[in-house]
């Protein structure tokens, strides 16, 4: 689902400033174009995660930069391992 | 949906007479360590945060603890319904932005097998360049000889502007950096390439850097010699054709070709033809009626036996 700048700010309830700073951050990535930005599930999902990481358990701007750097690099670690859990099911000697 | 009556103060580990400021601090405490976006693989902590939480929204609140704590109102329903979390979608097949595939790249640098894996892995989840779009371009053979700028119409309604160098060939591609589609998360987008045909031109070919021309001319211009005006693909050049020229006899234009990718232009080479006008000439057939050496000169001399 593709979603306009204004719906997805209405959707996360956070404010257009917050939004520029969180942009800015690089702790949301804005996709389509500089002139038309657009945003889907995965960017609201992640923003009410930032919201609740600052608002609800009191993290700070620094912490909350660390915590999403270190989730995103957890999830890529177990895609890959789910993946090499793939790959070795597939190959009936396993490794070796 | 099934629900546990227990004692929200339990739940966060606090006294019933504790300080809103203490409920906070205790909530915030479980919450950090079971909250499910950073617990990724663990059911047991979501089970865990859904009734930490769902005991927060029913004390953290000032005004519905006062209603629970007279009794007026329960723990039923209090767990949260909660659509989805960010590792929903973080932790989906199929690429997003926020892909990072940094945390096993030390892993990557071994040779083993398992390294070969990730690598390959990595390659398919990193932040991706975007597609190179492919188009097809027609332009004129001057265009492909002088340059051009064209603009292109997108399939999406979009346009691009394409400048076409001097000296383009046949099927050659040109490169536009960054105007393909654009690249997911931190990923450049991709080029278009624009592959450029030539329409084939009425009076120029060309081969190699040499540009061939076949220049008609007339009887009076073979024979006494003139300087006459040539075309060319950059504009219209004056050149001399020496007395006596014949078809077939090829004059050359230095310069006047392609650009040449070393550097310098080809050479235009103008082939003549020698042309009667198409009405017959009264005055040309008395001279040539009377007219020796017209008689005696045979052109086909060598092809008889």
């Amino acid at each position: 689902m593709k979603l306009s700048k204004e719906e997805f700010l209405s959707l996360s309830c956070i404010e257009h400033e917050t939004l520029g700073a969180w942009i800015e951050q690089e702790w949301l990535i804005q996709g389509g174009s500089s002139d038309e930005p657009s945003f889907t599930d995965i960017d609201i999902a992640r923003a009410r995660l930032i919201r609740e990481l600052s608002v609800d358990l009191g993290v700070n701007m620094e912490g909350v930069g660390i915590i999403l750097n270190l989730v995103d690099q957890l999830h890529g670690v177990r895609r890959t391992l789910m993946e090499l859990r793939k790959a070795v099911r597939m190959t009936p000697e396993g490794f070796g | 949906m099934v629900t546990t009556l227990t004692d929200p103060y339990k739940i966060l580990g606090v006294a019933p007479t504790a300080s809103a400021d203490d409920i906070q601090k205790a909530y915030r405490k479980l919450a950090k360590k079971l909250h499910p976006d950073l617990n990724p693989g663990n059911p047991e902590a979501e089970e865990k945060f859904k009734e930490v939480a769902g005991a927060y929204d029913l004390v953290g609140d000032a005004e519905k603890r006062k209603r629970f704590d007279s009794g007026e109102i329960d723990a039923t329903g209090a767990e949260r319904a909660r659509q989805s979390y960010y590792r929903d979608y973080a932790s989906a097949e199929q690429d997003h932005p926020y892909t990072d595939n940094s945390g096993f790249a030390d892993f990557m640098e071994s040779e083993d097998a398992l390294a070969e894996l990730l690598r390959r892995s990595a390659r398919a989840q990193a932040n991706r360049r975007g597609r190179d779009l492919e188009f097809r371009l027609p332009i004129e053979f001057i265009e492909s000889i002088a340059g051009a700028n064209k603009r292109l119409t997108l399939p999406d309604g979009g346009t691009l502007d394409v400048t076409i160098p001097p000296g383009v060939t046949e099927g050659q591609v040109l490169r536009l950096r960054g105007k393909g589609t654009p690249g997911a998360g931190k990923g450049d987008p991709g080029d278009a390439l624009i592959q450029l045909e030539i329409k084939p031109d009425r009076s120029f070919t060309r081969q190699g850097d040499d540009i061939y021309l076949e220049l008609p001319i007339s009887l009076t211009e073979a024979v006494l010699g003139a300087r006459i005006r040539v075309p060319t693909p950059t504009g219209t050049v004056t050149m001399s054709v020496p007395k006596g020229s014949n078809t077939g006899s090829t004059l050359r234009l230095r310069g006047k070709g392609a650009p040449k990718q070393t550097g310098g232009d080809g050479d235009q080479l103008v082939k003549l033809k020698v042309v009667l006008s198409k009405e017959p000439d009264p005055e040309l057939e008395a001279f040539v009626t009377n007219w020796e050496g017209g008689k005696t000169f045979n052109p086909r001399e060598d092809l008889t036996p």
